[in-house]
């Protein structure tokens, strides 16, 4: 099967994703290192184009929840993608990108003729590494992928194709990946490299003068660059009993599955070391539901890497779900007794358990350089490029000690980042193109259902700022030397490691206030529940319980955070009725399409409050308290009418259509006797009058009567939106919904100036492409901030048909609409939107979703529950065929549609979140670059924070 | 509405079989959407079927929009789809209830009228009482395909205007 030509070379950049649809099938193409490289476009955890993510070290970091995959083999290296994702064959060609969707990008061409072919072993310097992991195989890869036709030879001890071996103390213990899953190169990628693989096989020797080495078979191998990639061994435990059966250490993939299978078993395991590979132990060990005691030498996890501060954080996340630590204990023995292994600590104590891990960190194997006389360090000492003091060698992965960027400090690195990347430079730099690895140190791991990843040069004696309550997601640690920043551990927030990371590159002076940081303790009691906070972190500043007048105090942070009692207290729901519904407002009443003849009539609210929207015998639309002035009975009741005058039946008390009081019976009583006082007035007692306005066919009233023009109300953009929509066109009523809702009335309104949740929450969207990438949008606010529009353009409205087919094509597999017709957008508006949403403050959305078209209304009735009306309507005019569209299109909204019911799950969802956790507070942060108002990015809670600066200026909180 | 079968529907005995026939209809209609085998809903359908759920408010009124509007049974299969794989809300049982129906008349197209009254109650996994989620009627219109009673049209007809935060299954 072919190659498909996709894209054009100069499209697809380094440090960038290009995403691209391949006959259906949704393709990211990226470049790494000048090659270009092609993965499915969706992320394998949840519904998320990998092309809008962000790429970096020949990784692709998913939007949604930051997944990591590796682009050149498709692998999921982070949590919370488990599953590797597919990639496929791609070639570049006379300046086009060509994929083949048939072929994963390990899987060699069938070379069919005409077709280049695989590198022969053809003639150039022989390439010879030592060691088989991830290093020697990415290397291997290199030399090939710089164009390096003459024989390779990788040579390693293990009898197994090289494997990453980070999976090792996580997904493989818990089973969750297999040993095939997290293979480097399959050993049929290295046949089809042409690199040959001698596997089970150790180097004995290196002899510099003759250029070979020795093999424990005891024949002996040429080189003309030789590349040390021997990696490093456990260290073993140095004390007896450390080879008893149920004693693991852990390195190598066998090690792994033997220690896995031991765990599952296990009730009682004790690791031994408190490091990164300790941890990650430990915490799969709990995961499996075993009891975890860690023995450590040291005061603190980590005590050699990291200051005690930052060890005890994690400390205090293995203790949250039930680790328990020893400090200051040296092992002594380990022996095996009738019920199981009791680990013998110095002094007289003593440890049971069924399994003991030890994870005292790793020992270099840098025998073969040191005897060979090349210049040894703490590892083997290597340039930028990787060339040890012999040019013919080179050394790569854990056993290098290279220049870091940081403070020209050199070091040996165990990570995944520097046995990959590492290894290409000196792979690169060995087949002839000089390739330099200055990369920033970056480090992730897996442990307590977190996520951490550091990046820079930890060290002791850094001085430790935190931001967030240190260990919970979002948290962030800064390591602090000589005032600028060394390293920065982040739990659960790529973003901060980004940011982390261009302020170590820069070297510039940083500080508490410029990281938005504080000190973090370093006095953390140990056994902490869950995690550690920051020095100088305010108490909860509120409750309502202990306050019969309650002072509503608004977080210090200012509008990124929202309180829960503006959600749920009642006095505030009674103050919103006063000063919003019944004050300075337009609050939507009606439609005059409703009511086009005299007396016609319907029940309405503003705010809570009943009224009567009804047609005077003028012509005038009147609106009025549907409350009798008598005795405040609720006269008029069914839902809309024709009268000549409104009678409550109670009393026959009769009004005009205009609200007037007409009629008292016995209002002079019977026989002179009873009946109202002689000063009753019939004038000063009909009922409560409404200020009325209508614009385009729509109708609104005012508790105030001095109120300002809806047009000064709107502002011109709101106003301009509102006219696109009302277009003049006579409206045409198609029928009603009207459902509860059991959550605060103004989350609706955030529900529409949250853009951010459209493809997130309504997944209907994403999964039958009908909102791609591309799609322009707006979150448009009014200046006072009441008032929003959220806008979105399906396509530029030519050719639609042809554009909807395109866009109508499944981005997931499977997920293809039999009748996709009912999501056109038949443009009918004078208007570069094909979607607005418009809140008109306080009780109006304006619902124009494409052709289906409707006006909500809110009317609350309490701060944790409202009533929703929606008014679906049409044009006169319409014929058959657009009508029907409309309403097969209204699948979409209201409480049963696909988009509809779903906000409503939501907001049920946050009611329901508060409702149970009092006194807590909502984080609108998204897009600091926009305090309050207008953006025209999607990932914004800008109208949001508008809407608040109003409702607290109006509420005086 | 007429609510006596003319005489093209045949005899007692027919209507009488016929009625049942329904009433077997509906009880595995409904035992289809309470089981939430919601792929197993379309094929009670005809192809080219209509499936409506309404507000009385609109029904009585002669308003066309619908809370669920289906033109085919391609959008009831749609609708089936999306809300299994696509929808998000809370987790929840339904209960259909389906009265006796009651024939109102056959057509000369072979079509027969009939409607049953439905109570459908719900019961979300966090609360101790099942609530009535709607309360309707079916207005139907029967049609056999290949000798199997099919629906060519549902119209379901709510009493209960204010529907109850959201109505995520089928009636």
């Amino acid at each position: 099967m072919p190659w498909v030509q996709v894209a054009s070379s100069g499209d697809v950049r380094e440090s960038g994703a290009l995403g691209v649809d391949v006959e259906g099938t949704p393709v990211a193409l990226f470049r790494v290192d000048g090659a270009v490289y092609a993965t499915h476009n969706i992320c394998t955890h949840q519904f998320a184009f990998l092309s809008d993510g962000y790429v970096e070290d020949g990784c692709v970091e998913c939007p949604l929840h930051q997944a990591l995959f590796d682009i050149r083999t498709g692998k999921a290296k982070t949590a919370p993608a488990s599953t590797d994702l597919r990639t496929f064959a791609a070639k570049e060609e006379n300046g086009a990108v060509y994929v083949d969707l048939t072929r994963s990008a390990g899987e060699e061409a069938e070379t069919p003729a005409g077709e280049p072919v695989a590198p022969a072993a053809g003639t150039g310097e022989r390439l010879v590494i030592l060691g088989a992991g991830q290093a020697g195989a990415r290397a291997a890869e290199a030399m090939r992928q710089a164009g390096h036709a003459g024989p390779i030879l990788l040579i390693g001890d293990e009898d197994e194709a090289p494997y990453e071996r980070p999976p090792l103390s996580k997904e493989l213990l818990l089973g969750t990946t297999t040993r095939e899953s997290i293979r480097v190169l399959p050993a049929e990628r290295l046949s089809s490299l042409n690199v040959g693989f001698c596997s089970g096989c150790r180097v004995t020797a290196i002899d510099r003068a003759a250029r070979t080495v020795s093999l424990s078979y005891g024949s002996s191998v040429p080189y003309d660059k030789l590349l040390i990639a021997t990696g490093a061994r456990a260290r073993r435990l140095p004390a007896p009993g450390a080879d008893l059966p149920g004693v693991h250490h852990l390195r190598t993939i066998a090690d792994a599955e033997a220690l896995g299978a031991a765990l599952t078993a296990a009730k009682r395991v004790v690791v031994i070391g408190a490091g990164f590979i300790g941890l990650e132990i430990a915490s799969a060990a709990r995961k499996l539901g075993a009891a975890v005691t860690i023995l450590e030498r040291a005061d603190t996890p980590l005590e050699r890497l990291l200051p005690p501060a930052a060890g005890r954080v994690l400390q205090a996340l293995a203790e949250g779900q039930g680790v328990a630590f020893r400090f200051g204990v040296q092992v002594a023995a380990i022996r095996s007794d009738v019920v199981g292994l009791r680990v013998d600590c110095a002094g007289d104590d003593s440890v049971a358990a069924d399994v003991v891990v030890v994870g005292i960190g790793t020992e270099a194997n840098l025998e073969l350089a040191r005897d060979a006389g090349l210049a040894v360090a703490d590892g083997i000492v290597v340039d930028g490029e990787g060339r040890t003091s012999d040019p013919a060698i080179f050394a790569a992965g854990d056993v290098a000690h290279y220049p870091t960027p940081i403070n020209g400090r050199r070091c040996r690195l165990e990570s995944w980042q520097h046995a990959q990347e590492q290894a290409i430079a000196a792979g690169r730099t060995m087949a002839g193109q000089e390739t330099t690895y200055s990369r920033t140190p970056w480090f992730w791991t897996d442990q307590f259902d977190r996520n951490i990843q550091m990046i820079g040069l930890p060290s002791r004696d850094a001085s430790v700022l935190v931001r967030g309550t240190a260990g919970e997601a979002g948290s962030v640690l800064y390591l602090l030397e000589g005032g600028t920043l060394s390293a920065a551990i982040a739990f659960d927030d790529p973003q901060a490691i980004r940011d982390a990371r261009a302020r170590i590159e820069s070297g510039a002076p940083v500080d508490a206030a410029s990281l938005g940081a504080a000190p973090l303790s370093s006095t953390v009691m140990s056994g902490a529940p869950t995690a550690c906070a920051a020095d100088g972190a305010s108490a909860e500043e509120y409750s309502t319980m202990d306050h019969p007048q309650p002072n509503f105090r608004w977080p210090e942070e200012g509008l990124t955070r929202i309180p829960d009692w503006v959600y749920t207290d009642e006095t505030i729901y009674k103050r919103e009725v006063e000063r919003i519904f019944h004050g300075r407002t337009w609050n939507y009443v009606a439609l005059e399409a409703e009511i086009p003849n005299p007396g016609d009539h319907v029940r309405s609210n503003v705010g809570p409050t009943p009224v009567v929207v009804s047609r005077a015998e003028d012509g005038s639309i009147n609106v009025f308290e549907n409350r009798c002035a008598h005795r405040a009975a609720e006269f008029c009741r069914s839902l809309r009418g024709n009268a000549k005058e409104f009678v409550c039946p109670y009393h026959q008390w009769s009004y005009d259509l205009k609200g007037n009081l007409v009629g008292v019976p016995f209002r002079r009583g019977v026989d002179g006797k009873g009946g109202m006082p002689k000063d009753f007035r019939a004038q000063d007692h009909g009922l409560t009058q409404l200020t009325v306005t209508t614009h385009r066919g729509v109708v609104f009233a005012s508790y105030a009567s001095d109120m300002e023009p809806l047009a000064d109300y709107l502002g011109p953009d709101i106003l301009g939106e509102f006219e696109a929509t009302f277009d003049g066109r006579p409206l045409k009523v198609l029928g009603y919904y009207r459902n509860t809702l059991p959550g605060n009335w103004k989350l609706y309104h955030e529900n529409l100036k949250d853009p951010y949740h459209a493809t997130l929450l309504h997944t209907f969207l994403v999964s039958f492409g009908l909102l791609v990438a591309g799609n322009r949008s707006l979150m448009l606010c009014d200046e006072s901030g009441r008032h929003g529009v959220m806008a979105s353009a399906k396509s530029d409205g030519k050719n639609v048909s042809q554009e909807n087919k395109k866009e109508m094509r499944a981005y997931q597999e499977g997920m293809v609409l039999e009748e996709p017709r009912f999501v056109d957008y038949r443009p009918e508006f004078d208007s570069p939107w094909s979607v607005t949403m418009m809140t008109v403050w306080p009780n109006m959305i304006v619902q124009r979703e494409m052709n289906t078209l409707g006006i909500r209304q809110i009317v609350p009735t309490g701060p944790n529950e409202f009533i929703m009306n929606w008014t679906m309507f049409g044009f006169e005019g319409d014929d058959d065929e657009m009508l029907r569209h409309r309403l097969r299109q209204g699948n979409l909204m209201g409480p049963a549609g696909f988009l509809g019911l779903e906000d409503n799950e939501a907001i049920k969802y946050v009611q329901d979140g508060m409702k149970n956790i009092p006194d807590g507070r909502h984080l609108v942060a998204l897009d600091p670059a926009t305090e309050a108002g207008t953006s025209d990015t999607l990932i914004s809670e800008s109208a949001i924070r508008a809407m608040y600066r109003h409702w607290r200026s109006v509420m005086d909180v | 509405m007429d609510s006596i079968i003319d005489a093209t529907a045949g005899s007692r005995q027919d209507r009488l079989l016929l009625r049942a026939e329904i009433d077997d209809f509906n009880a595995a209609y409904a035992a289809a959407l309470d089981d939430g085998r919601l792929k197993d809903w379309p094929a009670f359908f005809t192809d080219d079927a209509f499936y409506l759920i309404t507000s009385r408010e609109n029904h009585d009124a002669g308003l066309p929009v619908g809370l669920v509007y289906c033109e085919g049974a391609g959008m009831l299969r749609d609708r089936a789809f999306a809300i299994e794989k696509t929808a998000m809300f809370a987790p929840r049982y339904l209960r259909h209830i389906v009265g006796t129906s009651r024939l109102l008349r056959g057509r000369e197209d072979g079509t027969v009228e009939a409607t049953a009254n439905y109570l459908v109650l719900q019961t979300l996994f966090d609360r101790p009482e099942s609530t009535i989620h709607q309360v309707g009627t079916y207005i139907d219109r029967f049609r056999r395909v290949d000798g199997v009673l099919k629906l060519q049209e549902r119209r379901c007809v709510y009493d209960n205007l204010l529907v109850p935060n959201a109505l995520v299954y089928p009636v």
